[in-house]
């Protein structure tokens, strides 16, 4: 995989079809929890596996949690990575565990000292087991704790520093998460270590209303949006040529429309790239 | 401010029991209320939750209704929200719950139904294995064989309701018309997954007994015994034989 190449996250109804006609796509990225059962999924993978380089995206780790990771599932998590030996790991900057429940959600976190120092154990820990290094995704936001004495980006760049973990910049998350939260998305990015960032996701969002306020929803249910797409040719100015993948989980549409938005991205980074040599 | 880990509990109490008071006054409330915020987080928690539970048992959701299987579904996931991220594995007590739901008293089968496809699911993500070969049969004396404990392919579960649930789950696949005959009572299953593809089979009693002590974990002597009793006339030969050529019994692993 070359830093500028673009994936697509690769969802179950579309398996068969990758494996039959073999899209050009510069890699895939698939949600780790999906194939720690020991039916046909995972072996089916494993065939997808030796024709494309592989992304293991976690959504359950839950780096987050007060009470530690679950060693259970960090064990299984690290076994998926040495059977598929993908060539990203990520997880997400957030929590889902609390008193052994899983909250199936990317739960927020304050920024604080305290959580800083939780989560860095947690990641240091994770990469001990899985042997690699692991990129935090920032999640989208749709509330702010009064204690956090950290903005977002800061918290990230802390918690690289303290474990060496990558960054996975989720650029419709920060679209979504200033759009809710108040805040310039192009001044997130800027404040963002540009050193850390090993990958960048992108995806669509849903309009909602809450009590007469329009809020965004980060559902991966469209189109990545045109200021979407502005933020990320930003990002790519300054974080450089880096691994991008487009994401579509919900009302997932035919295989072609991921991959035309996929090209899309790879023409951005190829402006990108012409905008750097002139 | 709470630590992180009592923020963490008293978020939780406000996704599953509404109990927001102890996270409400740590959210900064700017435009919209600290309410409102939660109910983003709490709507995708349960909508993606019925969506996984749905997923896994769609005949009940079909049987009950989409509309009546989310408040279902909202009920279940307040009583026993998931202990792993891995949602394949998420609703094993749904039969149990449906059993004593009191607006599900009206459909008997509902709870058997859910059992039968909590089977299919489990079939779906067992671990594959090596069947057991002959040899290792013929290498065993006769209390040798009789003490064995063999391990069944661990797709496989036995299955006794006094409904007929495969009819009901077959009448209610994509494109059948959900007619079933509840007259035809009481049935035996096995499930399994033979190769990429999942199998119902009827069996009768004899044979139903001898593969549940088996699955159960029963000597090869037990799981005979009982066999007997619930069959005296049973073919015991043919039904070892059988065992072995539906590679049943697998290395343990």
């Amino acid at each position: 995989m070359r830093p500028g190449d673009c994936g697509i996250g690769l969802r179950a109804p579309h398996v068969a079809e990758v494996l039959e006609h073999r899209p050009v796509v510069g890699w895939l990225e698939v949600h780790a929890e999906n194939y720690m059962g020991g039916g046909t999924a995972i072996r089916t993978l494993e065939r997808v596996r030796a024709e494309y380089p592989l992304s293991v995206h976690g959504v359950g780790l839950s780096i987050g949690s007060a009470e530690g990771i679950d060693t259970a599932h960090l064990e299984r998590l690290a076994r998926l990575v040495e059977r598929l030996q993908p060539v990203l790991v990520s997880e997400h900057l957030s929590w889902s565990v609390t008193g052994g429940a899983y909250l199936n959600h990317l739960l927020p976190l304050p920024y604080t000292d305290e959580a800083l120092a939780v989560i860095a154990d947690n990641v240091a820990r994770a990469q001990d087991r899985l042997g690699c290094r692991l990129l935090v995704e920032n999640p989208s936001g749709y509330l702010r704790f009064r204690g956090s004495s950290m903005s977002e980006p800061e918290f990230l760049n802390a918690l690289a520093r303290r474990t060496g973990c990558g960054l996975l910049c989720d650029v419709n998350n920060v679209y979504v998460t200033c759009a809710n939260l108040g805040g310039d998305p192009a001044a997130w990015l800027d404040a963002l270590d540009r050193a850390a960032v090993a990958e960048i996701h992108l995806a669509g969002h849903a309009v909602n209303n809450a009590d007469g306020r329009s809020i965004l929803i980060d559902d991966h249910g469209s189109p990545v949006a045109d200021p979407v797409w502005e933020l990320f040719a930003h990002a790519l100015g300054r974080f450089g040529p880096v691994p991008t993948l487009i994401e579509w989980d919900t009302d997932l549409p035919a295989l072609g429309v991921l991959l035309g938005e996929a090209a899309k991205a790879r023409a951005y980074v190829a402006k990108a790239a012409d905008v750097v040599a002139a | 401010m709470s630590s992180l880990r009592e923020l963490q509990a008293g978020f939780r109490a406000a996704l599953l029991d509404e109990a927001e008071a102890r996270v409400v006054s740590e959210i900064i409330d700017d435009g919209l209320g600290a309410s409102a915020r939660l109910a983003v987080y709490r709507h995708h928690v349960f909508t993606s939750l019925t969506d996984a539970l749905g997923t896994t048992y769609p005949v009940v959701c079909r049987l009950v209704d989409r509309r009546f299987f989310g408040w279902l579904a909202d009920r279940y996931v307040r009583a026993h929200p998931p202990a792993s991220p891995c949602l394949f594995e998420y609703g094993g007590e749904l039969a149990a719950f449906l059993a004593a739901f009191p607006a599900c008293a009206h459909l008997p089968w509902l709870a058997d139904v859910a059992r039968l496809e909590w089977a299919i699911n489990g079939a779906q993500h067992a671990p594959g294995a090596t069947p057991l070969l002959a040899d290792i049969w013929r290498s065993l004396d006769a209390d040798g064989l009789a003490a064995l404990t063999v391990q069944v392919d661990r797709s496989v579960t036995l299955l006794e309701s006094p409904w007929p649930v495969d009819a009901i789950w077959r009448a209610n696949q994509a494109g059948a018309d959900g007619a079933v005959d509840l007259v035809a009572g009481a049935v035996r299953l096995e499930v399994r997954r033979i190769d990429d593809d999942i199998v119902l089979r009827a069996l009768p009693a004899g044979s139903f007994a001898l593969r549940a002590a088996l699955a159960a974990g029963r000597t090869l002597q037990e799981a005979v015994d009982r066999a007997l009793l619930a069959e005296p006339a049973l073919n015991l030969a043919r039904e070892i034989r059988a065992l072995l050529d539906d590679g049943m019994l697998v290395l343990p692993g």
